[in-house]
């Protein structure tokens, strides 16, 4: 373990933890499991029938329980001027989830963010570097442009475009073209270009061009679940800013602002326990 | 700098709007067609694209594999479900309509569907031009006698009872060129376009 010469006096004060992994496994098991459950379902609804689970993240279904994805039902609502009460149901719980915790769906379930950090993954590998630079910097406030930008974009054109191309989704779509259809759909090469942004800025699309994103950022503007920072620990290291996939520094206090997506890198790499997830 | 790009971002968004009418028609063209369905209680086509959130349950629900979905040619309409009655027409097994999580498709019942209409082609029926005794749709129709008579053993579509489920524009033993069949299933606000 290297350690930084000049932190001397204060490991003297405090001994340097090692830095666990602990939110970090439990969340790529999440990641996993959530990437599982829409790849296996596609099979089990095609070899055999069994529609116990279905969809994926746009509309997914447990039996009788139906999750809608908030932004493609509200559009879906707001462009046909109707309520239809199913669609408001299933939009029940994601939204009290992202009112409660924020964009916790973008970092702990997203198909997205699964591919997004195995290719971290690999990155790290070739280049044997335990930080990725981030070469290209958008405005964080970009989000809520795109969020409105969508919306009005879908209601000039009289139909929601992102619900098509939503990255989340379009991974459920192509897993399920490959079963039912054998074939794939050409607009999955979003995901591709996606992956490529990914050599200029980490989560460069999550970051400021996920209208999804910006759904659940907004409505968790208010949320309970927050990283917060112990100041009298912090020594201003920097290292949650080099780890945190959103470009943020969780030390000044940004992991309480609305970009922050609650993956919790940060708390684990802290060496003082400064970073904690608190629920106020 | 920065007042430049909002600019240009302006131009572009503006040159979108003011495409040429032809692209932007072809753009927001429905897909809906002759043999081509949406699946059954499906909402007027103008408020298709709007309701339908593209989740893709009524595709992996239906035990029949007739419900397939369009890609991003098909413009705004990509994701929609789309029932191609000559590959494989629909029973009418009514699964896809109660998985619907936006009611873009809406619960009917069997006899109460209407994709489309039946219309018979006498200048290539075979049983009409009188070449064979051909009664195939009369025999497959999931509604004989009611939504298929036949009249001097010759068919005739009841269109009072037609649901429009494909099922003898499948069986139809008249192929023509173009992959239409002496009996095609025509969407319905063609027929209101004629009939008013």
């Amino acid at each position: 373990m290297k350690r930084p010469a000049n932190t001397g006096v204060l490991t003297a004060a405090a001994p340097l933890k090692k830095t666990g992994k602990r939110y970090r496994r439990i969340r790529l098991a999440v990641l996993t499991g959530a990437f599982l459950l829409i790849a296996v379902n596609p099979i089990l609804n095609y070899f055999l029938h069994s529609h116990f689970l279905q969809g994926w993240y746009q509309s997914f279904s447990v039996g009788k329980l139906w999750f809608v994805s908030p932004l493609e039902g509200f559009e879906s609502l707001l462009l046909t001027k109707s309520v239809y009460l199913p669609a408001i149901i299933g939009m029940i719980i994601p939204v009290g989830i992202a009112l409660a915790m924020g964009r916790v769906f973008c970092s702990w379930i997203c198909p997205v963010s699964l591919l997004l950090e195995l290719f971290d993954g690999m990155r790290r590998a070739v280049t044997r570097k335990t930080r990725l630079r981030n070469r290209l910097l958008v405005a964080k406030k970009v989000l809520w442009f795109t969020l409105l930008a969508e919306l009005l974009v879908s209601m000039v054109l009289g139909a929601p475009i992102f619900v098509f191309l939503s990255p989340p989704g379009l991974i459920g779509r192509e897993l399920m073209m490959a079963v039912f259809f054998r074939s794939l759909a050409i607009e999955g090469l979003l995901l591709v270009l996606i992956v490529a942004l990914e050599f200029l800025t980490r989560r460069f699309f999550c970051r400021s061009f996920c209208p999804l994103g910006g759904l659940l950022a907004f409505l968790g503007i208010k949320r309970k679940l927050r990283v917060h920072v112990q100041s009298e620990s912090c020594t201003a290291c920097g290292r949650c800013a080099g780890v945190c996939p959103m470009g943020l520094q969780p030390s000044l206090d940004e992991g309480l602002s609305a970009y922050c997506w609650n993956c919790g890198d940060c708390v684990d790499c802290c060496r003082h326990d400064a970073l904690t997830f608190r629920w106020s | 700098m920065r007042r430049r790009e909002f600019l240009r971002l302006a131009g572009a968004m503006t040159g979108v709007l003011l495409m040429p009418g032809m692209v932007r028609a072809k753009l927001s063209e429905s897909p809906v067609g002759r043999n081509r369905l949406r699946p059954p209680g499906a909402v007027p086509e103008e408020l298709f694209a709007g309701k339908c959130i593209r989740c893709g349950r009524c595709v992996e629900v239906c035990p029949y594999r007739c419900v397939t979905m369009l890609d991003i040619r098909a413009g705004l309409h990509a994701g929609t479900p789309l029932v191609l009655v000559t590959e494989i027409p629909c029973y009418l097994c009514m699964k896809c309509v109660d998985v619907c999580p936006t009611g873009s498709l809406q619960r009917v019942d069997q006899s109460g569907t209407r994709m489309g209409l039946a219309v018979v082609n006498r200048f290539q029926c075979s049983a009409w031009i009188g070449t064979i005794l051909c009664r195939t749709c009369y025999d497959k129709c999931p509604f004989p006698e009611r939504a298929i008579r036949l009249e001097q053993l010759r068919p005739v579509i009841v269109e009072s009872a037609c649901t429009g489920c494909g099922i003898c524009t499948h069986t139809c033993p008249v192929t023509n060129p173009d992959g239409s069949k002496a009996v095609n299933i025509e969407p319905l606000q063609a027929h209101r376009r004629v009939l008013g």
